[in-house]
Parts: structure tokens; sequence; C-alpha cells
């Protein structure tokens, strides 16, 4: 950061290259991976569309509406790969107040469910920027880290990186969205490990936030929060209160067995016995309709997503690419086993969606950007000896 | 080659060690998440498959149709209707949201919101279980309350059949009604199958023979979701077995005179209360059996309000009462056919011994007058029943004594439970110096056994066990229990249970005595006591009676009631009381009936008429003036 420098100038480097060459460099199966993950979120709201009794192609359905985001999310992933993203480098510093503002104005004006301020409401969508700000974050850090790539071996590189991602942290706590401050602190963990930073320093900080941990239960915490944490030790839970949902959950997944109850055939979805099917629980629904079978599809997908992402980053040149993909790395990672750990009982609840599955826009829009910036760092920076 | 992208700084080292455990950790995590997926699914899927299938299907009675009741001549007295009823159940019901819920339940209904309130609260099962709020919701507001589903959470409407009482107030006495089970009798019952919002025989024939008319409840697997609700039938376990169905041995047109005679009786005198029982003395069987005021089962049926309950509850002269079975009151000149057929028996006096009526007898310095203040002079057992002297009768309760006269009054029944299957039957008391021992703690005195003799004092019957006295009295001593109910038809349409007389005991008298006892009856007709119901083209025995009781007026005068017992033989035209073949005795009482004549005679005559077909009128209005039968005669 620092110095804004002049990069768009350098635009007919890459238009030198040929069409054919930039395609080559494009991942097609970083691409796919996605697709079909985005697939399988909309084939669950169609499923749960059906249960809930409506027609799944009517207006308004979860269904039709995770069609309208998928279709925004391509033309989004469309739009990021043929965008420079060098240009992210360049407005690194006034993304990050973006970022902020989106944040503040969640505070401000947001809805959420019981007093909670999580999403913007616009018309007929809602919008969570908590979702945008995770992909806004990974690009300040990557440009960040990325031109302190040999000062990383300090502690005040480290603490810069640390310094810079407090602030969305305590906006994002304040909303309150316990989740989502968990996935910023795992992509800045994942980040500083791909930076190369030092393990010495690296150690203590994870040794600090080790300690910070009966601080944050104490002072910052809510109660419903630590009871939801708390609910998945529980050998025997409250299954009529907070344990609910969660031992609904389990049955939903444990009467999958190895090939499902089939598509729209769920007695757990179809007889509402667990709510929010199609946010953070949808893995149960996807486990108990399709079963074993099913879920071993998605998690493949999942590696075999995340194994593209990392491998874009090794391929590139530019230390900012090799970052940002740890740090979209780090994030669906993260996401899957909470969220799936959570579903399947030995994650806490905290409210984290599925990447690409889940039903939820912004969270769609923000993966389509993250991968799009991912292939156009491919089209633009692939080594060419890989 | 220059890359352009770098800004003239090196290429980056890649350190593939990072790299590494970065793989590491996506193939560790993944890899928990599959082994913990394996646990739920492979290695404990049975277990999550059986808590899903319990998670959405519950066993379910289907409750079994209750059985018909028809009357003696295969007339429907009671079917069962469908008709919406308005359930809550309570655990749906969030507390936040009960006022809102019910206020907008109430309107809905049109029911008191307390009455709603009520209902819940006093909820027999528990919160999961349903809660009867309403019965008979017509079918436009159940629909109502149906789509208004989620903003009236744990409301359900549900179809269920009602009883449709055929002719209400008729049978009310008689059938009773079925209501809402109460958590005294859930408790006991649960264990029979009953349901914390099952409806049962309250009263009347639908409790007595609660058993007979449930049926056997059937159990079908049923699939709801997470609020309960129903959402499909998934599996029969056990098909309901419809109830038993009842004939009744009461004819309807008798029980349309008995109640016409009445009502009639009632209204020319402004009488309050009364009763009129027609029997066969032959089998116990009743054939009408009339107590008003009465009320109407339909009311019960479609679910009572409790301010309408309340009022029949507070009604003075009682119409939730069986008056002919629940209530007792003193038998008075009636009575007299105990002494008679005691000192007959006993051999205290023949039928031809005479003893002297008199204006009053004496005990100490107290008077015991005879009803006219004058008597009849010698008089034999035809002229004391005859002219119902009561200075004979007191001297035959001295002959007999308190104990004796008790032991006869216990032989025609009184002083125990006829046992006639309706329920909340009253035994009565029959003054014995045991029981006023044990009471009142001291011996009876001699003028109590001279009121005891004439049915005053501490006697007290129910109607039921007064004319089944007099049955046993024409039928030559065969006290039977009466019956209301004739035969039980099973499901298949066969006769389950056939009719049969119960014999609750064979009097411990010779045939000669009841034989001058009904024909003293007939004296009481002849020489015109009962006035002009000699004139009836059929032969009529009877005893009349009047009884005080209460409190005195400003001229010392008590109220009475009324009372007449008549029976009548097989060959109504023709027939003789040395017979004891008659098949009808027909009784009349009437509360308070403080008129010239006997209120009840004239009751009974008017139900001969009626029953007999007897065109010419032979009702005596002048008879039915206000006044006082003691001081007139």
């Amino acid at each position: 950061m620092g110095v804004i420098r002049a990069e768009p100038a350098r635009v007919t480097d890459w238009a030198a290259r040929s069409v054919g060459a930039a395609w080559r460099a494009f991942d097609l199966q970083l691409a796919t991976y996605a697709g079909l993950l985005v697939a399988i979120g909309l084939v669950m709201a169609y499923t749960n569309s059906v249960e809930t009794g409506s027609t799944p192609l009517e207006a308004g359905t979860t269904f039709t509406r995770g069609l309208m985001w998928a279709g925004i999310a391509v033309v989004v992933f469309a739009a990021t790969t043929v965008f420079d993203y060098r240009w992210f480098k360049t407005l690194a510093w006034p993304i990050y107040a973006i970022q902020l503002g989106l944040l503040v104005l969640t505070l401000a004006i947001g809805d959420g469910v019981g007093g909670a301020a999580r999403w913007i409401v616009v018309g007929p969508l809602t919008f969570q920027f908590s979702e945008l700000a995770k992909i806004l974050m990974i690009i300040v850090l990557a440009d960040y880290l990325s031109s302190r790539q040999s000062k990383l071996d300090s502690l005040p590189a480290i603490l810069g990186a640390c310094v810079l991602i407090v602030p969305p942290l305590i906006l994002v706590m304040l909303q309150p969205d316990l989740g989502t401050s968990l996935v910023f602190a795992a992509i800045l963990a994942g980040m500083l490990w791909m930076s190369g930073a030092s393990l010495k320093w690296l150690g203590l900080l994870a040794a600090v936030v080790v300690a910070m941990v009966p601080v944050a239960w104490t002072y910052i915490l809510r109660d419903y929060q630590k009871e939801r944490l708390l609910s998945f030790l529980n050998a025997t839970p409250d299954i009529q209160g907070s344990g609910y949902q969660l031992y609904q959950a389990q049955i939903a997944v444990g009467s999958g067995g190895w090939m499902g109850k089939g598509l729209t055939n769920g007695t757990q979805a179809q007889g509402d016995f667990l709510p929010v099917q199609t946010t953070d629980f949808v893995f149960a629904i996807l486990a108990e309709e399709l079963g074993f079978i099913g879920a071993m599809v998605l998690f493949g997908l999942f590696v075999l997503l995340i194994w593209r992402v990392l491998v874009a980053g090794w391929r590139s040149r530019d230390p900012f690419g090799t970052l940002f993909s740890a740090g979209v790395a780090s994030m669906i990672l993260f996401q899957l086993i909470v969220n799936v750990g959570m579903v399947m009982g030995v994650m806490p609840i905290t409210g984290i969606p599925l990447p690409f599955v889940t039903h939820g826009g912004a969270s769609l829009v923000s993966m389509a950007i993250g991968l799009g910036i991912l292939q156009s760092i491919n089209i633009r920076q692939t080594r060419a000896e890989w | 080659m220059v890359n352009p992208y770098l800004d003239g700084r090196p290429l980056p080292a890649r350190r593939f060690s990072r790299f590494l455990v970065f793989g590491l950790a996506l193939v560790i995590g993944v890899g928990s998440l599959t082994v913990r997926l394996f646990y739920l699914q492979i290695a404990n899927g049975t277990t999550y498959a059986t808590l899903s299938a319990q998670n959405r299907s519950v066993l379910e009675p289907i409750p079994a149709p209750r059985g018909l009741i028809y009357d003696r001549s295969g007339r429907v007295l009671v079917t069962n209707v469908p008709t919406f009823a308005v359930k809550v159940r309570p655990a749906d019901l969030p507390d936040s949201a009960r006022d809102a819920v019910v206020g907008r339940l109430a309107a809905l209904i049109g029911m008191d919101a307390a009455d709603i309130n009520a209902a819940i609260d006093g909820n027999p099962g528990s919160a999961f279980d349903y809660v009867r709020i309403a019965q008979d919701v017509d079918e436009s507001t159940a629909r109502l309350i149906s789509e208004a589903g989620f903003e009236l959470p744990g409301v359900e409407v549900s179809v269920e059949a009602r009883r449709q009482y055929t002719d209400g107030p008729l049978f009310s006495q008689i059938l009773g009604y079925t209501g809402p089970i109460s958590a005294e009798q859930l408790a006991e019952l649960r264990i029979r199958g009953y349901q914390p919002d099952d409806l049962l025989g309250k009263t009347g024939v639908e409790a007595s023979y609660e058993r007979e008319l449930r049926g056997t409840y059937g159990q079908q697997s049923v699939e709801r979701d997470a609020s309960g609700r129903r959402t499909q039938v998934l599996q029969t376990v056990r098909d309901s077995v419809p109830g038993a169905s009842l004939r009744l041995t009461i004819d309807t047109k008798t029980q349309r005179e008995a109640q016409k005679a009445l009502r009639w009786g009632m209204k020319e005198i402004g009488m309050k209360r009364g009763v009129v029982i027609a029997m066969n003395p032959q089998t116990g069987e009743v054939l009408a059996m009339v107590s008003l005021p009465t009320y109407d089962n339909n009311l019960f049926a479609r679910g009572i309000s409790n301010k309408a309950y309340n009022k029949l509850l507070k009604d003075r002269n009682k119409p939730l009462l069986n008056h002919a079975i629940q209530a007792h009151y003193p038998p008075g000149s009636t009575y007299k056919l105990v002494a008679g057929t005691g000192v007959l028996a006993d051999k205290e006096i023949t039928s031809s011994t005479r003893v002297m009526t008199k204006p009053y007898l004496t005990i100490g310095s107290t008077k015991f007058y005879e009803w006219n203040r004058r008597g009849w002079g010698p008089c034999d057992i035809y002229c004391g029943f005859g002219h119902s002297s009561d200075t004979f009768f007191f001297q035959m309760a001295g002959k007999l004594g308190i104990d004796r006269l008790g032991y006869w009054a216990n032989q025609y029944g009184f002083g125990a439970k006829t046992g006639i299957d309706l329920p909340g039957e009253v035994p009565g008391i029959v003054p014995t110096n045991q029981w006023k021992m044990d009471t009142l703690g001291a011996e009876v005195f001699p003028g109590e056994t001279y009121q005891a003799g004439i049915g005053q004092g501490y006697d007290v019957v129910t109607p039921i066990q007064l004319i089944n006295a007099y049955a046993a009295m024409a039928n030559g001593g065969k006290l039977y229990q009466p019956q209301v109910v004739r035969e039980v038809i099973g499901p298949d349409g066969e006769v389950a249970r056939a009719f049969k007389p119960k014999l609750i005991h064979k009097m411990k008298v010779k045939q000669s005595v009841l034989r001058t006892m009904r024909n003293a009856a007939r004296t009481v007709v002849t020489i015109r006591h009962t006035y002009n119901l000699v004139d009836l083209p059929i032969k009529v025995a009877g005893k009349s009676g009047t009884a005080e009781f209460g409190l005195r007026d400003k001229k010392g005068r008590l109220p009475f009631h009324s009372w007449f017992v008549g029976f009548v033989p097989k060959n109504e035209k023709r027939g003789s009381f040395n017979k004891a073949d008659s098949d009808m005795v027909v009784l009349a009482f009437a509360y308070d009936s403080r008129t010239v004549g006997n209120a009840a005679t004239e009751i009974v005559k008017y139900f001969l008429q009626l029953h007999y077909g007897i065109k010419k009128d032979y009702r005596n209005f002048d008879l039915l003036e206000r006044g006082n039968f003691y001081q007139s005669n």
C-alpha cells in the first residue's frame, strides 16, 4: 500500500497477450466446481420450496430467488474476471473505507431477528453486507501483506495486519454476528500463514488469542451466544429448548442413511421439525434427502474447489494473488467445517453459511467476486513454467 | 523476460511447506466431517431413522361411533351427527399471545372469553392434549378458524360426532346427555382408553350404559408436523368397534301422553314440579317416566355455556334432577298400603275385622285427627283404605309397631334403591327404632309410629319406589327392579342382551292378603273417594295421598303434595282385581299442589283417558281450584 500507483497504464500489457492465451489461463475446473455447488444449493432451494407447499417456479419462492441470485452471481463473476484485479490493489484504502462504511450502515439501519442488525433491505431484496466485507477484507489484507513481503519476519507487520482487521471485526460483533467475526479471524490466520510470516510470531499470536478466550467469554459474548456455544457440548441437551434445532438436525442427518430419503421426501424438513432449513442448516436437509453419498459428493466438490483456489495462488507470480487465494481458501474451508460441523453437532452453533449452497444473495455474490478476482489473477499472473 | 506485473521486484518465493500444511488442514478438516457423517448416517443410521419416524408419527385413537338409542317400538331417540369442534392444544398456545388468541376465538365462535379460558384451565389432560372449546360450530366459522391458523396458534378444528336427541326435553331425564370427561373421570378411565378430550355419558341412560354405547376405540398411526398438526394417516393399527345400541322399555306414545297429562295438570294449578311414571307391573318395565320441569339435553350435546348451565343449576325447581328417582318426598296416604298389608299378613286383623274410626285419637295430651275430623264409624280394611281413614291406620300402625311397619315397607321395596338402570337414584327413608337411634339417637315415640303408618313424619320415598310397591301388589308380590332399557343390540344388529325381568325378591305374603289390598284399592275408586274416576269406562284401582311438608302458613296450614297410584287389570274393561294380571300401573306426583281435590288423581285420570283412547273427558276442573284439600273435605 502506501503510494497509489498508476497501474492501469499497463493495461496494454495484458491486452497484448492473445485472447486464446488468456482463456487457457482461465481455470475452467474452478468455475465448474463452484457452478456445481451453486447447482446443489438451487436443488436444495427447490426441495425446500416443494416442501413448504408452494409451486417452486412461482415468483418469490426460495427457489426463484435462488435462481435470480445465481444469475446475478454469474454476471458478477464474469465482470470481475475481466476486470484487472490490480485496480483492487490500487484502491485498497478506499475499499477498506467502503467496507467499514457498509458495516456501520448495517448497524445503523439494518434489520435482523430479535433486535440484531444484520442485513439491509432494499425494495424486495435483502443484502448482508458482512458477507461482502469478508471479500473486501481479503483484498485489503492481501494488498497490505504483499506490500510487506520482506518484513514479515517482524512483529510490526503482523500486528499491522491484526490492527487492520480489528475495526470490521468489532463492527460485526456489534451486530451481533459472532460467526462472521470468527470468519474474519480465520481469514487473517490463513493469510498470515501463507504470507510466510515467521512461525515464532505466529505462535505468539496464537497464544495471545487463546489467552483472550476467557476474557471474550466474560465480557464480550452475550448469554444466548454462550448458550449456543455450549449446547453442542451438553451431553443431554435441552431438546425442547436451545438444543431443539441441533437435535432435529442430527435426526435429519442420521436418518438419511447411505442413499437418503430422496429429494423432497425429507420428513424432517417436510414436517418442519427443522426450522431455517435453507439458511445455515441446509446441509441437514441435503444429508437427509441425498444421504451419505450426496454429502460425499458435496465434500468432494469443496475439496476440489479449495484445491483449485490454492493452485491459483501457487501459480500466481504476484504475491497479492497468492495471499488472496489463501484468504479465499481459508474462508471457504473454515465456513465448510464450522457450518457442517455445527449441523452434525461437533461445532457450536454460530450462524455461518455454507458457501455457495446456503440460500443467500450476499454470500453467493461475495463468493462470485472472490472467485472472479482469482480468475482475473489466473489470466494475468500464471507462471509460464507451471 | 521481464514480468510487467511485478514492478521490477523479484518473483516471490513460494513456500511449498506452507501450501502443504494448508492442504493437510483441508484433508484433516473434511476427513473429520466425513468421519462424523459416517458415524451419524451409517453407524447410527437406524437409531436416527427410528427417531425420525417417531418424530412424525403418533398413535392416535380412532373414536368408535357411539351406539344409538331407540324407544320400545324402534323409533330413533338419539343419532350421531357430524359437527365441527374447536379444540386448543395449550402447549402450542404461547402465553404471550393467549389473551389475543382467546379474544379472537371468542369473537369468531360467539363464546365468552371467560368460558374459553375456563375450558383451557380446566383441561383434564396435559398441555399437549387437545382441549375442547366449542362443539357444533357452524361450517363457515370452522373454515374461518382453520384458515386463520397462523393467527390462532394452538387452535384446531376437527370433525367429530355429536349426539342429536330427536325429542329433546321429552326424554332428557331418561336419556341424559354426553359431555366432556372430567379430570377425576379421566384418572379413572384412562386405563380403558379414554382420551383427555373425550366425551362420555354424564347422566341418564347415556351414563348408565356408557360401556355398551361407547364401543371400542381403534388406533391409527398418524403423521404430524412439528407443530403437531396432522398431515396424513399412515396406517390403521386397529379398527374401532362401534358401540352397541339400546332399545328402551319406554314407549314414545306413552311418554307423550304422560307428559301431556302432567303438563296440563301443572298448568291448570300453577304447580312447579311433578312426576308421572307408567310401568308394566308384570315385568318392571318403565313405559313412561316424566319429571317436570325438564331441560333440553341437546343444549349439553352442543356444549352448554357456563351461563346457561348455571341458570339450570340455580333453578329452585331443579330441572336437572329426575324427580322420579333422584328426589324423595313424604308419601302420605299412599303409604297406607304398607300398614294395610302388614296387619293382614301378620294376622293382626282379618279382611273382615272392623275397627272404630274416630274424629281423633289421643296419645298423652296430643290429638291425632282423622283427616275429615269425623271418621266413618266401624270400618273394615276396605272401608279404612277406601276412605283413607287416618284413625284406622293409626291403630293399624300401633298394632304393628314401628319395626314391623318398617319390615313391610322393606318388603315393598321402600328404604332401598330400586336399582333402576339410571344413575343418581336415592333410597328414601323407612323409620325404625334402629334407624332413629342411629340418626337421631332416640327411640321412636308412639305418635311417630302413628305418623309413619300414614306416610307422614320420617317417611320419605321416591316416586319410583312408590309405583314399584304398587306394582308388586298388583302382580301378586313380585318386587321387580324397574328397567328403562329393554335390549342391548350389538353393532352387528343382533340382540346382545335380551330383556329379562329382574326380580328383587318375592314378598313374604299370602296371595289372599294382596288380593284384599287390590280390592281395597278398587274400593277407593268405587266409593268415589276419587270422585268420578270410577265413571271411566275402564276399571281402575288405586290410592291417593296428600302429604304435608314444609312450613305452616298464617292460618296454621301446611303446604302439601298430592299423589295418586293406580293400576288397571289386563282386561281393562271387564277384568277383576282378584287377579294379579295388571299390565299398567301409573303414578302421578304433584309437588306443592294446594287444590280443593287431589291434583295427582286428575292427572292420572287424564293420562288414562289419553292412553286408553277414551273419547269422553272426565276431568274435574273444579277439583283443581286453589284451596285446601283437608278443610274442604
